[in-house]
């Protein structure tokens, strides 16, 4: 089994790109031939890639036309630099006019690239608001996390802003890293190299669990592709009554979880008798223990 | 500049402004004879943005929404960022900002103008939580802004500080402050006088379009964001 498994945490942005679309149809923008680099990278005597480690363009997904967005981690944290991030807000501006049934962004960075911060960070926002304006043109925004950078800082807020999220245990996702929490406010804030403590944190399940991910899938293309397939089905939704209902599941989830210290106090007031064996539970089981609890999600 | 102090220079017509910890909600009359009337949003004394926080700006800004239909909101910016903690983590600040920030395009897309203005500081996720989301953006001019600071990024990138700040003074894409925020196309103003003048004619001026890639080729900050934006979009 292991043998034939294709992990998606350990694909290439490109690997990942042809395994989620139908064979052959992906259609790149913007491609590598066109060496649309970084400018700003030789400043800082570092080497640009000609894609500037995003991959963009048209694709089907079961027959159904998707935009396709993916991060490549490889390439400087998949962080957003200037190029990096004008390519997916040019690909959202494109999804307004051409409506495919979704768009997918395959993230996998820890956010703003620091050697573009102010671009990096102004690109971001600049997704952002794409993003609301296709949700709004009720074009849904299909967010995938389960690479190795996760989806951190402005990426991660990125993430926050799809109609629905796909994430793997593996796909970590949040604002600050670990890494930056220890390295700013101090070991006892947050200790980055207790890998337990990160995942269970940050990870899918405890993502899924408080239902910002609506679906928890195993580390492998084909059960990212089939989550995908399902979610196309789920509409796009930015009305004031569905934004209210979840800011009011926010207040909730902190009054109920705020005093909490750990993943593990949260598991267990969620009903979980044995809370310390949910990171080795088999998402199918996990997505099984969550039917009848899904109130969150609006 | 403090929160009173800016106050002052902002409405000089007069406001209804309180605080509940960090964040400050009311409404003020706008330029100096005061004639119309804004919602203020906001947060002081530096704050870092976190879990309450955002909960607060949320519930302002639905208010605002039930309570004022088309009333122009003035987001008013002074934090040190994102509250770093393992528990906003835990909890997944993310979907708080994501969802604060949505509010925020929601109310636009009901006729509400949103001017922020930065009288302080203005940091990374605190600065995308409640700033950078409004149709213009303005800073005072003694106000700071930064996405990270040049030691820190130093510690991240392991390049030497004296490099870091060698190279901020000639690219703009990375150094920190107002001018090269400016000039990137993040930020549409500097005010360094006639603040209330200046608010006046900038809520006037706010437009629903996202325009500062354009912005900032015009500023030869970001020269090529546009250019790519549209190529992808047109092809």
């Amino acid at each position: 089994m292991r043998a034939t498994r294709r992990s998606y945490f350990e694909a290439t942005a490109r690997q990942r790109v042809s395994g989620i679309a139908d064979p052959g149809s992906f259609k790149e923008i913007c491609g590598p031939t066109e060496r649309r680099t970084s400018p700003s990278l030789p400043f800082f005597g570092l080497p640009a890639a000609f894609d500037d480690g995003v991959v963009v363009g048209d694709a089907l997904i079961g027959g159904r036309p998707v935009s396709l967005a993916a991060q490549e981690g490889r390439f400087m944290g998949g962080a957003f630099g200037e190029v990096h991030a004008a390519k997916v807000a040019g690909l959202l501006r494109r999804a307004l006019r051409t409506r495919p049934e979704a768009f997918v962004f395959l993230l996998d960075s820890g956010g703003v690239r620091l050697q573009e911060a102010n671009a990096g960070e102004i690109g971001v926002t600049e997704i952002m608001r794409a993003i609301f304006d296709l949700r709004h043109a009720g074009v849904p925004v299909i967010g995938v996390v389960g690479g190795s950078c996760g989806s951190f800082g402005g990426a991660g807020i990125v993430s926050g802003c799809c109609d629905t999220l796909i994430a793997s245990q593996e796909g970590r996702m949040g604002v600050s890293g670990p890494e930056v929490i220890e390295t700013t406010m101090g070991v006892e804030a947050f200790d980055s190299r207790d890998r337990a403590l990160v995942w269970r944190t940050t990870g899918g399940k405890n993502r899924r669990l408080f239902g910002a991910v609506s679906a928890l899938v195993e580390d492998h293309i084909p059960a990212f592709r089939e989550a995908l397939l399902k979610a196309l089905d789920r509409p796009a939704s930015f009305t004031l009554e569905a934004l209210a209902a979840r800011r009011a599941a926010l207040k909730a989830r902190f009054e109920t979880y705020g005093s909490a210290g750990d993943a593990l106090d949260i598991w267990r007031a969620m009903g979980f008798d044995r809370p310390e064996d949910v990171p080795a539970m088999d998402v199918r089981d996990l997505e099984a223990r969550l039917e009848p609890a899904r109130e969150e999600t609006p | 500049m403090k929160l009173d102090e800016a106050l002052k220079s902002l409405f000089p017509a007069g406001c209804s402004v309180r605080t509940e910890g960090n964040v400050v909600l009311g409404e003020a009359r706008v330029g100096t004879r005061g004639e119309a009337v804004a919602a203020v949003l906001g947060t002081t004394d530096n704050a870092f943005i976190g879990l309450e926080e955002i909960l607060a700006l949320g519930e302002g800004l639905l208010d605002v929404l039930r309570d004022h239909p088309g009333r122009p909101v003035v987001l008013l910016v002074d934090n040190a960022g994102q509250r770093m903690a393992l528990r906003e983590e835990l909890l997944g600040l993310f979907e708080y900002i994501a969802n604060l920030a949505a509010l925020q395009d929601l109310a636009r897309r009901r006729g509400h103008k949103i001017l922020a203005v930065v009288y302080g500081n203005s940091v990374a996720g605190g600065f995308i939580a409640c700033g950078m989301l409004a149709d213009r953006i303005c800073a005072l001019a003694d106000a700071r802004t930064s996405v990270m600071n040049l030691a820190s990024i130093a510690r991240v990138t392991r390049l030497s500080q004296d490099f870091l700040e060698e190279l901020s003074k000639t690219l703009p894409v990375f150094a920190p402050g107002l001018q090269p925020f400016f000039k990137m196309g993040g930020i549409h103003e500097i005010w360094d006088a006639d603040h209330a003048q200046r608010l006046e004619a900038a809520l006037a001026a706010c437009s629903p379009q996202d325009e500062r890639a354009a912005l900032g080729r015009e500023r030869a900050g970001r020269t090529l964001a546009r250019d790519i934006m549209d190529r992808v979009a047109s092809a």
